[in-house]
């Protein structure tokens, strides 16, 4: 123990050191950065500059500088952020006296973490800072979600001592807001949202490994790259039927079978000795430096107990890799202390062997020291054995009610809601832009939407632990609109393969190639019931194609294509397509037809004019009727002209019958396959511009990469907001009109008359004339006012025209223009006006009478004036 | 029309005529010259025409075993005849003929399309067999019963109907009636039926078509039961144990027993002989029913077995020709490249060993089959023949049992006869005394016994016969089976033989 503490001490002094050290770097940076702005610089200098200072910023752990006080606005801030209740005072001497109770039973235990202090500096204690909070996504509800958000969304600040717990623990909010935190902030806000969701979780104050402190995943290997563990099949054990037929007698030698097995036994083991050797010597390779403050480094994570929620057994998560943890990883060095929202317990068992033998039965006072008494979650086993048991909870349910009048339960936490914004949500991690180091592998994620290309995910596999040999790179896109799903490249064999998801304009579901060009080497599947001809397959090579079929009407499930060499011919340049050699097309079974006339197989070799059948197999034979025509001669040698001669077919027939030897028989058949050939070829040929054209297509896709925007997403959809806004528009324009019409055309003159009292029938006519004479003087006014405008402009043009014949003769070429400009634009204000004035013309009358009609129907003169008309 | 034919000759349908049909409606150019050259077969024709020839009787039809159409219309027909053989018939035109009543159509079991347009037709009749019937025309005919219609709806089929031009026709109620009868009708005299008519005659004709149905109903259901009942009596026999589910064979036992009738008025005989001895025949029922599925058990289990152990080795065998196709394709393609003389014929010679090996290793793969299955075929005649054997001990000792029973209330009867312990209401000429009545009863009991006697060795023939016949067929089936696989691959072996001696004799043509 003094070793270590010595050794402890050294390291403390050697990071002290180091610290002093970086401050003076840092410092002189500064220093540099000044002395640099001070002095006026040439673009390209700056430039050089800017490149050399995100050179220096790369490392990404001492990136992000820790929250400090000044950079928190404690004053937008709750009052109970700043203060402390009576009851929270209360809890704190409670703890001060736990505390010191503690330190004097156990003097050589680090000091408690009980009441850090917030960002408001008020000490607060740790239960208090927990805020169960139920989010309302979906994705949050079950840990994993929960875990991985949160290592997602917030940013890794190292301890300031990696040996102590912070002094300080701020609130979730802030924590939240900032998106940056240690592993107290992140364990409080897991622990707050898994609470939430209705887990027995926990926070726990331990001691962790370095890597784990550190965030280091170097050397585990990354959870994308193992491939999903193939489930053995189960092989049934047929029970022998009782007359199943004896098998043949096995008349080999056991003794030669004995001797042959114990060789490639042999070979196996060295293969297998030289293969374990490999992966030792690599591991070794891989081995970390041993770490001198191994077991002492601070951290904290998340104890999930088993019982709530479906939890089958007790795990650790750790909330900077949302991954989950046996309680006997040996990451876990050991835990001091742990703490939900309403309770605080003190480890009491020794930790000699990691967490590998502790005892998660916090109802038991011997192993966990509890700080509250019987604050709901006593869960004592009864069972006296060493062996981990499953808490009996009914019982222990029942001694938590009996104690729990008598005890002094938590005060409410003092944490604002967490609140979490739906684009924040989306966005994820800071910036949408997260990359991870795995071992011999990294990850990139952004936010969905973040690329132009649609690009959420990249992992990138390395061959070599430095991680500068690339093996392959998979990139994962979402909303693209050519359905583009996955894109793997593998750039050893520089293969590509393009995983499309269903709803491809060529209903393409994979697509692997090592070029784009046309002719080479590339295997298409696609989605087979979206396609009317059935294709499942085409795979390609410079001189074949091969594509399988399924579901056809015809039953075609196979057909390879042999190219022969381009015949370079100048003159025929246009027709572009390879020559075809020889097709064979399969065929399944036809239900319909008999074995022997259901084709099976047909080839068509085209450069020799011939054609093979296979027909299919009967249900109770092993051989199957094959036919062959040849073409053989045009011509006999009397030179006529020969139709059809029995050499030109060659069967085989199962069982030979009749209709089929005739050659009428055969003649027909024969016609037909060279009508089916033609067709096949052409089919061939299609298929070839086919090929031409999804390569175009994906080409162009490619280079657009344009997204697709859900009609769901009000956000971002710009069709839909658009839409909405203009209705918002046309709902507001409909407003104004109706408050237009709403206009009281008789106010201004039922405000001379004395108010409440009812109008007469002489006030009701006078009212009216009133009102229409005053319409009437108004629209004399109007048409005036236009007709003095008129002439206003007609004089103005007038004597511009004087003065322009006047001086003609002087005037420059820019007066000129001006005036003709003038001019133009003159004319046609004027013919507005006189527009305007016909038109004021026009509808006056009209108006006149439409206030008129509205006046007799208006409901305070209705009654007045219509016994008056 | 009539004066046409009156002025001309009846034609007879002889060979030359339906030759020279033939040839004309065979098939043209190229195929023509070569069927030219062969000569068509009368059973390889499709379809026929036969139309304005002045035919009077159908005549020399019988060899057109593959006709599917023909077309008759235009003659001076006067009976449906000669047509029994055409039974893949789809097409049938007899219109403008002389027909009056339909008949020699029960055959054309295949036909789909009838037209019997324009003849002297007066009645619906005689097409109870031509159930895919889709298309029929008996338009201008003397059909003057709306009666007929009715007749027509057991064609479930039908979808066109033409009858215009028959004194029906004229009836006001014509169209309504029809579509009304005949719902699923789409094309009445070459117009489409419309959705809406439909409605109007479904409407009109509701009540009675109701009642029809109901009849048409109760109809089915009769035949549904007599059909189910049938069905359980064939497994009984099946069973071997046909009508001993109930008093039966015990009914059976007194009918031809004067004495024992007389017997069975004594007081406590009946009850007691009746309810045992149909309880005894109820176990021996169930117990054969119990046998049966047992039976059926038994040999599904074998016959799954076989035919797994068959495909196996088929699937073996087609392995085996496809890997020699491939070598074999390969050897001819470097024979025929080849141009030195002995290496063609070393090659050659090669090839024809590999055939000789094909076909060793084919047989060998037959014979291993042949005398698993062997093996298999005895194991199951074994057991079958064991289960059957146990089936009818087990029956003997149910019967016996019965006589035992039967004996003991005889004689228990006897007794109580004697003691005189009777009412006196019973019949008098059988009980004078003691020697009377115990002849009564053992000539009674002896007939009982014969009667079961004689059941039971129905019983045991029977199943004895099944079990012979079923072990006599699996033998059967095996050989010729055998046989059959024997030949085929004798005949393979052959072909490839025969071409492999073409090769080399074409090698040294060239």
């Amino acid at each position: 123990m003094e070793v270590l503490r010595e050794k402890v001490e050294e390291e403390e002094e050697a990071e002290r050191e180091e610290a002093a050290e970086r401050a003076e770097r840092e410092k002189a940076a500064w220093q540099v950065e000044v002395r640099l702005e001070e002095t006026t610089l040439s673009p390209e200098t700056l430039r050089e500059l800017e490149r050399k200072v995100s050179e220096i910023e790369t490392p990404v752990l001492t990136g992000p500088p820790v929250i400090t006080k000044d950079t928190i606005d404690i004053s937008s801030l709750p009052l109970s952020y700043k203060t402390n209740t009576a009851k929270e005072e209360h809890l704190l001497q409670v703890a001060d006296d736990f505390s010191r109770q503690y330190s004097h039973l156990c003097p050589d235990r680090v000091p408690l973490f009980l009441h850090p202090l917030n960002e408001c500096e008020v000490p607060k204690f740790v239960s208090t800072t927990i805020r169960p909070t139920l989010m309302p996504y979906p994705d949050l509800y079950n840990w994993d979600g929960c875990a991985q958000f949160v290592a997602d969304f917030l940013t890794v600040v190292p301890l300031p001592d990696p040996l102590k717990p912070p002094p300080s623990l701020y609130s979730s909010t802030t924590v939240l807001r900032y998106q940056k935190g240690n592993c107290f902030d992140f364990s409080t806000l897991l622990c707050s949202l898994l609470i939430g969701s209705g887990y027995d979780a926990y926070c726990v104050n331990g001691y962790g490994s370095r890597d784990l402190c550190h965030m280091d995943l170097t050397r585990e290997v990354c959870p994308l790259t193992v491939k999903p563990k193939q489930l053995v099949k189960k092989q049934e054990r047929v029970l022998p039927k009782k007359y199943a037929v004896k098998p043949p007698r096995d008349l080999s030698s056991r003794f030669e079978q004995e001797q042959e097995l114990k060789r490639q036994q042999q070979i196996r083991d060295q293969e297998e000795r030289r293969l374990r050797e490999e992966e030792e010597r690599l591991l070794e390779a891989e081995k970390p430096k041993p770490d001198p403050l191994h077991g002492l480094r601070v951290h904290c994570w998340v104890l999930v107990l088993s019982g709530k929620r479906e939890v089958p057994e007790t795990f650790f998560i750790d909330p900077f890799t949302a991954r989950s943890y046996s309680t006997k990883d040996d990451n876990f060095l050991g835990i001091e202390s742990l703490w939900n929202h309403k309770n605080y317990w003190i480890n009491m068992q020794d930790c000699w062997n990691c967490c590998k033998d502790l005892i998660f039965d916090l109802g038991d006072p011997v192993r966990w020291e509890f700080m509250l008494l019987g604050t709901d979650k006593p869960n004592l086993s009864l069972i006296d054995d060493d062996d981990y048991e499953l808490n009996d909870d009914d019982d222990l349910d029942n001694l938590g009610k009996e104690d729990e009048d008598k005890s002094f339960d938590m005060p409410h936490s003092w944490v604002e809601q967490i609140d979490i914004s739906p684009e924040a949500f989306e966005t994820r991690c800071p910036n949408g832009k997260k990359v991870i180091q795995y071992k011999r592998a990294k990850v990139e994620k952004w936010a969905p939407y973040l690329n132009s290309n649609g690009l959420v995910c990249r992992l990138t596999t390395y061959e070599d632990f430095e991680c500068t040999k690339t093996l392959e790179v998979k990139e994962w896109f979402q909303n693209r609109e050519d359905r583009l799903e996955l894109k793997h490249v593998n750039k050893i064999t520089g293969l590509n393969i393009d995983y499309f998801k269903p709803g491809h304009q060529q209903a393409l579901r994979v697509h692997s190639y090592k070029s784009m060009q046309p002719e080479m080497d590339r295997v298409m599947e696609f989605y087979e019931s979206i396609r009317v001809d059935g294709l499942i397959k085409r795979e390609e090579t410079p001189m074949t194609m091969t594509e399988y079929y399924q579901g056809r009407p015809d039953f075609l499930s196979y057909r390879h294509i042999n190219f022969g060499p381009r015949v370079k011919k100048l003159a025929l340049s246009s027709s572009d397509s390879k020559p075809v050699v020889k097709i064979t097309e399969r065929f399944l079974r036809n239900p319909a037809k008999p074995a022997d006339e259901d084709i099976a197989e047909r080839v068509f070799l085209v450069a020799e004019e011939r054609i093979q059948l296979r027909y299919h197999c009967r249900d109770d034979h092993i051989t199957a009727s094959k036919r062959e025509f040849l073409r053989r001669t045009e011509v006999d040698s009397k030179g006529n002209k020969i139709i059809m001669t029995p050499d030109m077919c060659l069967s085989f027939e199962v069982e030979p019958m009749e209709h089929t030897k005739r050659l009428l028989y055969q003649y027909q058949t024969m016609m037909q396959m060279k009508n089916e050939e033609k067709q096949s070829r052409h089919l061939a040929w299609e298929s070839e511009l086919e090929v031409l054209e999804i390569l175009k297509l994906r080409e162009e896709e490619e280079e657009a990469h344009t997204l697709t925007i859900s009609i769901y997403d009000t956000r971002r959809n710009e069709k839909s907001k658009e839409y909405r806004e203009t209705m918002e528009r046309v709902m507001h324009e409909e407003h104004l009109r109706q408050v237009e019409t709403q206009l009281d055309y008789l106010a201004p003159f039922l405000a001379q008359l004395p108010p409440g009292e009812k109008l007469t029938r002489w006030q009701a006519v006078r009212l009216k004339d009133e009102c229409l004479s005053d319409f009437k003087q108004r629209l004399i006014d109007k048409a005036n006012l236009i007709q003095a405008r008129f002439e206003k402009e007609t004089q103005e043009l007038q004597k511009k025209q004087q003065w322009y014949q006047e001086n003609q003769v002087t005037l420059t070429s820019e007066d000129e223009d001006q005036y003709l400009s003038y001019c133009s634009q003159a004319m046609f204000r004027i013919r507005i006006l006189e527009q305007r004035l016909n038109r004021h013309k026009e509808l006056a009358p009209l108006k006149y009478l439409a206030l008129e009609e509205k006046l007799y129907k208006d409901p305070r003169l209705v009654e007045l004036l219509k016994v008056f008309t | 029309m009539t004066h046409l034919h009156d002025s001309m000759e009846p034609k007879v349908m002889d060979d030359d005529m339906l030759k020279l049909a033939v040839r004309e409606q065979g098939p043209r150019e190229e195929a023509g010259q070569l069927a030219k050259q062969e000569g068509i077969l009368f059973k390889d024709v499709l379809s026929l025409q036969l139309d304005f020839q002045n035919i009077l009787r159908i005549d020399n039809l019988w060899q057109f075993e593959n006709l599917r159409k023909l077309q008759l219309d235009n003659n001076i027909i006067e009976r449906i005849e000669g047509l029994e053989n055409l039974i893949h018939l789809v097409w049938l035109d007899l219109s403008f003929n002389n027909i009056e009543a339909i008949e020699g159509l029960n055959t054309l079991v295949n036909l789909e399309d009838l037209s019997l347009f324009n003849n002297r037709i007066s009645k619906i009749d005689s097409l109870d067999s031509l159930v895919k019937l889709q298309v029929l025309s008996l338009g201008n005919n003397q059909i003057s019963n709306m009666m007929n219609i009715i007749y027509l709806r057991r064609f479930k089929c039908l979808r066109t109907l033409s009858l215009s031009g028959n004194p029906i026709f004229e009836a006001e109620d014509y169209k309504m009636f029809i579509c009304a009868y005949l719902p699923d009708l789409v094309y009445l005299d070459f117009r489409r039926i419309s959705d809406h008519t439909k409605e109007l005659a479904e409407a009109k004709h509701q009540f009675s078509i109701d009642e029809l149905k109901h009849r048409e109903y109760l109809m089915q259901a009769r035949l549904e039961d007599e059909q189910a009942r049938r069905e359980e009596l064939e497994k009984h026999k099946a069973a071997f144990v046909e009508h001993l589910n109930g008093s039966f064979l015990f009914d059976s036992m007194y009918t031809e027993d004067v004495e024992g009738k007389k017997l069975s008025y004594l007081p406590g005989v009946s009850e007691l002989l009746e309810d045992k001895f149909v309880v005894i025949c109820l176990n021996i029922f169930e117990y054969g029913l119990k046998q049966y599925e047992k039976r059926k058990i038994e040999l599904d289990t074998f016959n799954e077995c076989i035919q797994e152990a068959i495909q196996e080795n088929q699937e073996q065998g087609k392995q085996r020709i496809v890997k020699f196709e491939e070598k074999y394709l390969l050897s001819l393609s470097t024979i025929r490249e080849e141009s030195e003389m002995p290496n063609i014929e070393k090659k050659i010679m090669e090839c024809g060993e590999d055939i000789t090996e094909l076909f060793s290793v084919l047989m060998t793969l037959e014979i291993q089959l042949v005398e698993q299955l062997e093996e298999t075929i005895n194991l199951f005649e074994r057991n079958i023949i064991d289960l059957v054997g146990l089936f009818i001990e087990n029956c003997r000792d149910l019967e016996n049992h019965h006589h035992e029973k039967l004996l003991e209330i005889s004689i228990n009867t006897l007794e109580k006869n004697v003691k005189g312990e009777l009412d006196d209401d019973l019949p008098d000429d059988l009980f004078v005394d003691k020697d009377t009545i115990i002849n009564a009863v053992g000539a009674s009991h002896d007939i009982h016994l014969l009667k079961i006697d004689n059941r039971e060795d129905e019983l045991v023939t029977r199943i004895n016969s099944w079990c012979a016949h079923l072990v006599d067929k699996i033998h059967k089936d095996e050989t010729t089976r055998n046989r059959d696989r024997v030949k085929e691959i004798s005949q393979y072996i052959d072909h490839m033989q025969s071409e492999l001696d073409n090769l080399e004799y074409g090698d040294i043509i060239d």
